[in-house]
Formats: C-alpha cells, sequence, structure tokens
C-alpha cells in the first residue's frame, strides 16, 4: 500500500462518499475492491465504514451503494468546506 | 467629524469579522477537530475588541463627554494579540496530523482563553497604571501582532506556492494587508508626526478584512464548480 497521511474518520467519510459517488455515477456494479484500492483502507475496514454510512443514512444499501439525498448534501457541504480551508490556507490531514 | 469616522470603522471592522466568524466556524462543524477552532475564536476576539474600540469612541459623543474609556481602550489593546495568536496556532498546528498534536492543541487552547480571561478580569481590578505606559506597550503588541502575521502570510503562501492554484493567492495577500497595517499603525505611534500611517493602516484593514469576506462569499456562494 502507498504511504498516505493519517486520516480522520471524517475524512474518510468524505473521501468514501466521493469515491461512491463517482463509481455510482460510472457503473451500476459496484466493485468492492475497486472502491477499497482507491479509498486505501483494508478490506474490512472498509466493510466497517460502509456500515456506518448505511447507519447514518448517508447510502441507501449495500448493493447500490447509491447516495441518500442527506449523503449527497453531506458530501456537497464537506467538498465545500474542504475548499474554503484550501483557499484559506489550510491543510486538513 | 474625526471620532465619528472612527466610530464608523471601527464598526464596520466588527461587523466584517463577526460574518467571518459565522463562515470560519464550518470547518470544526464539519471536521469537529479542535484546531480549527482557532479560526473563529481569532477572528470573534478580533471583531470584539473592534467593537469595543468603536464603543470607546462614540460613547464621549453620543452619551456622556466626560466618561473615562481608559478600561476599555486597554481591554481591545490586550485582547487583540491573543486573536492573531488564535490565527498563529490555528495555521501551525494545521500542518500537522491531528492525531500527535491535539493534546498539545488543547492545552494551548486553554491557556490561552485562560490568559486572555484573567487579563480582562485584571483590567477592571486593577488600576490603569498598573500596565505602565500605553503607548509603549501598545508598541511592543504591534511588533507582537506583526510577528504573528508575518508567519501567517508565510505559511499561506508556502501553500499557495504548493497549490499553484489562483483561488489560494487571496488568503496571503489579505494577511499581508493586516501584517502591513499593524506596521502602519505602529510607525504612526512611534513618529506621530502626521495621521497618514493611522488613516492608511485603517483602510489597509479595511481592505484585508473585506478580502477574507470575498474568499468566503465565493466559496459558499459563488457558482458551483463543474464536477469531475
Amino acid at each position: 500500500m502507498k504511504k498516505i497521511a493519517r486520516r480522520d474518520k471524517m475524512k474518510i467519510y468524505g473521501d468514501l462518499l466521493s469515491i461512491l459517488k463517482a463509481e455510482t455515477s460510472l457503473t451500476e456494479k459496484i466493485v468492492l475492491v475497486r472502491i477499497q484500492t482507491k479509498l486505501n483502507v483494508p478490506f474490512d475496514r472498509l466493510k466497517r465504514y460502509l456500515s456506518d454510512l448505511e447507519e447514518l443514512g448517508l447510502i441507501e444499501d449495500q448493493i447500490s451503494f447509491a447516495l441518500t439525498e442527506k449523503g449527497k448534501q453531506y458530501l456537497a457541504e464537506y467538498r465545500t468546506v474542504l475548499d474554503f480551508m484550501e483557499r484559506m490556507g489550510i491543510a486538513y490531514r | 467629524m474625526e471620532q465619528i469616522f472612527l466610530v464608523a470603522e471601527e464598526t464596520f471592522s466588527a461587523v466584517v469579522c463577526f460574518i467571518l466568524v459565522w463562515f470560519l466556524i464550518k470547518p470544526y462543524l464539519v471536521t469537529r477537530e479542535g484546531r480549527y477552532l482557532g479560526l473563529p475564536l481569532g477572528f470573534g476576539i478580533l471583531g470584539a475588541t473592534y467593537a469595543l474600540a468603536a464603543f470607546a469612541h462614540s460613547y464621549p459623543i453620543f452619551m456622556d463627554p466626560d466618561f473615562s474609556v481608559n478600561d476599555l481602550t486597554w481591554l481591545q489593546l490586550i485582547a487583540r494579540p491573543f486573536a492573531f495568536a488564535f490565527l498563529t496556532f490555528t495555521y501551525y498546528f494545521s500542518k500537522k496530523p491531528s492525531k500527535n498534536t491535539h493534546l498539545i492543541w488543547n492545552v494551548i487552547l486553554s491557556a490561552l482563553l485562560v490568559a486572555v480571561t484573567s487579563l480582562i478580569i485584571l483590567v477592571f481590578v486593577a488600576p490603569n497604571s498598573a500596565f505602565g505606559n500605553y503607548r509603549f506597550l501598545s508598541m511592543y503588541i504591534r511588533g507582537f501582532n506583526i510577528a504573528c502575521l508575518l508567519y501567517i502570510s508565510i505559511h499561506t503562501l508556502r501553500s499557495h506556492l504548493k497549490t499553484q492554484d489562483s483561488k489560494t493567492i487571496t488568503t496571503p495577500l489579505g494577511y499581508i494587508l493586516l501584517g502591513i497595517s499593524q506596521y502602519s499603525l505602529l510607525v504612526w505611534l512611534v513618529d506621530g508626526s502626521t495621521k497618514f500611517p493611522f488613516y492608511g493602516g485603517l483602510v489597509l484593514r479595511w481592505a484585508g478584512l473585506i478580502l477574507f469576506l470575498i474568499i468566503a462569499y465565493r466559496t459558499f456562494y459563488g457558482i458551483p464548480k463543474k464536477e469531475l
């Protein structure tokens, strides 16, 4: 695995939602291994994060992995805030 | 006339700072990381000091001409460096992984809060003479503010050079303007023969704060980026 800086849960959720949104718009069948590679986390932890997202109501289920309205809203806000932090010269890691 | 201008200028600065706090709290609300609290705290304290200064300038005009505003003037003077200290520590810790530094940040945050509260109490309890000469203390404080703003400017400028994105140049520019504003006010304190550096400093402060407001407005209300 490539070495990346430690991320907190919020960042991982944000990254995972971004990846899921991109993947669901590209293909109907989501391959978890591809998500795992892109997110760069162990498989068991990926499963845990996906369960968390489902519990939080951010994704519909663990078959389609489609983002709910709440998930889309969270992702939009997350991206805006990240953009704001970047503009303000603050790194989020 | 000059007093009215100063009241308007300080009030405007305070309002801009409080609007900025509303935007700057968002990174903390989304990430829930304490190290991002320094930004809203910094601009919040800065706004409060401008509001105090506006009140200190307006009281003799609109209410009681004999009222002594010394306490308020002292208060805004000693609280302002804490605002810049909060901002500096936020930028310093933003480049460190939160896992390793969150304890140090919490200690610094608590220490700064205790220090600023103690000094505020001291202003009301102790006589003003306890602090010595206002003008000299003001010079040292401006020097400290300049050092903080210099660090933040360099930090944000380096971030901009790393990203090579035109949208990130506004922030260092804003902090540089605030730094030059503090320098201008320091020159006025040292020299004092002309009021040009004083008014120049105030105008530069406005310019810096407005730049931050533009950044926030463009990010949250600007045209949304096309999704990749």
